[in-house]
């Protein structure tokens, strides 16, 4: 069953075109000129009951407005969206009782209340009864200890815990749809999987289903069994992560390195044989989208299979210089999507 | 599903404002700083009062007393305001930083929503130092006390206070349209200065205009005649406990057209 | 010096993308004094005099109109900034910028109150001056109101560089500063001209630092019976009080940055 629902959306904005100088904000004083732009161009989409969706894009992609018209602030300029088989922004609020949101910095949480007392009054809000709320606060506790933030007002956590804390208020009125905005960002590593282990738990004991907008790849690795690409307001893949590295499957990064001692290798001369070896092999190569960066010492050379010889390529370097060692990776989720941004073609 | 009424409502107001009040409490500092900023800013204003009658008699032929019970009251119908409606000097840079957004996501009224994030205790000593000048200024002019006057005077109070809620509701909502309202808001708020004059000193068109442009006449001066001139009623104050409620209303209206304008702007 | 041009270039910027806060500035402006106008036109028919305390209602009122607009020109929201700053912790960015946090400050300032002149206070000289029909002089005066308002404005922006400073101390900058403005606009005449005070308060708020900020420059700029003995009191007052206070918001800015990097803010 689908629970959320996109027909050709659509969402256009009015921009001010501000003029430079001192002379042009006297212009700007008297006279304004607008353009129009698509923030999301004619996006599909259907979501089942229980998917966590990684929604990526890179910055001014689209991606919050597309949230917030599933959120039911924001109205398409064209075509419909469909939660729960109603559109959001026709009923903001009936749809906001059936959603969770976090906003990775935006805490929602009453700044100067204990979260205890704010779990409170969130409870009179969502109009969550004794029972369920009780079940809920012992689910939590089975997933993960919050004692340490009980008593905590919000205004004394750190980032991390006010993350968890936001995190733990959107799920408590068990919503149907979780809508999660970079929920790691800024978090070490060990709270970073300590909140993905939870979201993960959650979803699979209450089949919540949960968007989440990132641009940390171990996010969408460690939770989405999906994923939808969008950039310039137009989708470019939709698919889950399997098929995205099947799709680049003939890539692989060759890493060199040219001396025993890494660290006595400076790094603007690397950068500047990187970009010496990158021009070296395009011409003597057909793989038109050989890349050659930088990697703490080593030099990693992005290739397709398909197009070229891994051994063909490292003969051609040996010719020229002593490789001291050499290493095969296969290609990172973070590569494929910086490779799909970079390419900007719909898959 | 409860039907979210007026008592769901405020059931929740009560909720987040005494566990806000128990935690403010814990920020003594803070709190006596602002309180004797309030304090100041009205011993100030006080003077300045005092400083005129020093030269001057009498304005428009109303003495030091009445004027006085004017003061008083303007300083009670502000009381509101600052207390509840604190959060409206917030909403700009809540605008501008794009945080608004946070607000957007509970099922329940937006408005009410961010209103009650904030409760103001500060404002507190003000209606004190209001009700004291209302009480010095009620002996000095040798009103008699009934019961009827009094409830009168409460009645107007609200009304004023609603008034008052009303305009900065107003003000505060201009963010949404332009970048920089907190000018908005501080010429506004420089107005309610000027609450404490009868209305009668300006001109027709400026009677009209603190009426019902910009109306201040309403946070003070025609509720205040309930009291000053009980025996010979202005219309103004007849139909002011309605026409707050009225206003109040549209102001919420404009307040809430901004809000879902403002997301419609993608910022 | 460039870098200086280049913040007061800024201020000038940021004060031009604003419009309409330029529009709403003066719109509520001349609502405010038609507010007034109306007062005193009240208070001087109640009483029944021509002159009050020596001063007429047309001096009164070319005094308040000028005091209002100058007061617009000058107004900084130093202390307000100040209180944001340290509040979301960016006050940090401000301090690591390569050149003095309180002349960083003061440029920027400068900048928009270079904007404020033109389109503020110009203006209403130019308005008080036809519509009076010459009620201000045009003269030796114009040169020494505006050393007089060089003056004023680095003595406020020291009085406002003091008490940003406590903001350094406690989260609780908005009591901080709607006491410094009440005592600011009290003490400094704004509001009701300091003939009318009472003699015995007149004598002390001659000798605070607050009247040096409006009082001074604008009885240079309206009253003609000035004698070369008033024009050296009243400067040697601003300088006396401009030195004093600029020796203590440095010595006290230092201070209070120290203090705060001891304890860690």
């Amino acid at each position: 069953m689908e629970i959320i629902e996109l027909i050709n959306v659509k969402r256009e904005f009015k921009i001010l075109n501000r003029r430079e100088g001192i002379a042009g904000g006297i212009k700007d004083l008297f006279s304004r000129d607008y353009r129009y732009l698509s923030a999301v161009d004619d996006i599909s989409l259907k979501i089942k009951k229980g998917e966590i969706v990684g929604y990526l894009g890179p910055n001014g992609a689209g991606k919050s407005t597309t949230i917030k018209m599933m959120t039911g602030i924001l109205e398409p300029t064209s075509g419909k969206v469909l939660v729960n088989g109603k559109e959001p922004y026709r009923n903001r609020i009936e749809n906001a009782q059936d959603i969770g949101v976090v906003f990775g910095q935006r805490s929602q949480l009453w700044w100067s209340l204990p979260l205890k007392e704010s779990f409170k009054v969130l409870k009179e809000i969502y109009q969550v009864s004794d029972k369920d709320y009780k079940d809920m606060l012992d689910l939590y506790m089975s997933l993960i200890d919050i004692k340490n933030l009980w008593d905590k007002p919000v205004r004394q956590m750190s980032l991390g815990q006010r993350t968890l804390s936001d995190i733990l208020a959107a799920f408590l009125h068990n919503p149907s749809v979780v809508y999660l905005d970079e929920p790691t960002i800024g978090l070490d590593v060990s709270m970073k999987s300590k909140i993905q282990e939870f979201i993960k738990g959650l979803n699979s004991q209450k089949a919540t289903t949960i968007i989440l907008t990132t641009h940390d790849m171990g996010d969408v690795d460690a939770l989405c069994n999906r994923i939808v690409i969008i950039d310039k307001g137009k989708k470019l893949y939709d698919d889950n992560i399997e098929n995205l590295h099947k799709m680049f499957g003939m890539y692989r990064i060759m890493k060199i390195c040219f001396s025993k001692d890494v660290g006595e290798l400076d790094y603007d001369s690397l950068k500047d044989k990187a970009a010496e070896l990158e021009k070296e092999l395009q011409e003597n190569f057909s793989g038109d989208d050989m890349t050659v960066s930088v990697d703490e010492g080593w030099i990693d050379i992005l290739m397709n299979e398909e197009d070229v010889s891994l051994m063909e390529v490292m003969n051609f370097i040996q010719s020229k210089q002593h490789i001291y060692n050499i290493k095969l990776e296969e290609i990172s989720t973070e590569k494929v999507i910086k490779k799909i941004y970079e390419g900007g073609t719909i898959l | 599903m409860k039907k979210r009424n007026v008592k769901f409502y405020l059931a929740i107001y009560f909720k987040i404002i005494s566990q806000d009040i128990k935690s403010k409490l814990s920020y003594r500092v803070d709190f006596i700083i602002s309180t004797m900023g309030i304090l100041f800013t009205n011993i100030a204003g006080f003077i300045t009062f005092w400083i005129i009658f020093k030269n001057f008699d009498n304005i428009n032929d109303w003495n030091y007393y009445e004027i006085l019970f004017l003061y008083g009251f303007s300083l009670m119908a502000l009381t509101p305001t600052q207390c509840l409606f604190d959060n409206n000097w917030n909403l700009r840079d809540y605008v501008y930083s794009g945080d608004f957004i946070k607000y957007c996501f509970r099922p329940i009224d937006l408005y009410f929503y961010y209103i009650s994030e904030i409760f103001d205790l500060k404002g507190i000593g003000e209606f004190m130092m209001g009700v004291g000048i209302i009480v010095y200024a009620w002996i000095n002019l040798k009103y008699s006390v009934t019961i009827l006057g009094i409830l009168a005077l409460i009645v107007m109070w609200i009304a004023a206070s609603l008034v008052m809620a009303g305009i900065m509701n107003i003000a505060a909502a201009t963010c949404f349209w332009m970048n920089n309202s907190g000018y908005v808001m501080v010429t506004v708020f420089k107005f309610t200065e000027y609450t404490k004059y009868p209305i009668d000193i300006f001109n027709k068109g400026f009677r009209i205009f603190f009426s019902f442009i910009i109306p201040i006449a309403f946070v003070t001066y025609y509720p205040s005649m309930v009291v000053l001139n009980s025996h010979n009623l202005p219309i103004l104050t007849i139909i002011a406990p309605i026409f707050s409620v009225l206003f109040f209303y549209i102001s919420y209206r404009i307040w809430m057209f901004g809000a879902s304008r403002y997301n419609g702007t993608g910022t | 010096m460039k870098k200086y041009l280049v913040l007061i270039r800024t201020g000038i910027m940021d004060k031009l993308n604003f419009r309409v806060s330029l529009i709403v500035t003066f719109v509520g402006n001349i609502i405010y004094l038609i507010t007034i106008y109306f007062l005193w036109k009240a208070i001087y028919l109640s009483s029944g005099k021509e002159t009050v305390n020596g001063m007429t209602f047309n001096d009164t009122m070319i005094y308040l109109v000028l005091a209002t607009a100058l007061f617009n020109m000058m107004e900084i929201f130093l202390v307000w900034y100040m209180g944001n700053q340290v509040r979301s912790g960016k006050i940090v960015f401000d301090l690591i910028k390569p050149i003095k946090f309180g002349l960083y400050m003061f440029f920027g300032q400068l900048g928009e109150v270079v904007v404020n002149f033109v389109v503020i206070f110009l203006p209403t000289v130019v308005i008080v001056y036809i519509v009076t029909g010459g009620g201000i002089l045009a003269g030796k005066n114009i040169l020494l109101f505006f050393v007089a308002m060089i003056l004023a404005f680095i003595i406020n922006y020291c009085i406002n560089m003091l008490v940003a400073a406590l903001c350094l101390f406690t989260e609780s900058s908005w009591g901080i500063n709607i006491m410094k403005e009440v005592i600011v606009s009290v003490l400094s005449g704004k509001s009701i001209p300091l003939a009318f005070f009472p003699n015995s308060i007149k004598s002390i708020v001659e000798l605070l630092p607050f009247q040096a900020v409006y009082n001074t420059p604008l009885t240079m700029l309206i009253n003609n019976n000035l004698s070369v003995e008033n024009y050296v009191k009243m400067f040697g007052m601003q300088i006396l009080w401009l030195m004093v206070l600029l020796c203590g918001a440095v010595w006290f800015w230092k201070y209070s940055l120290r203090r705060v990097t001891i304890n860690g803010g």
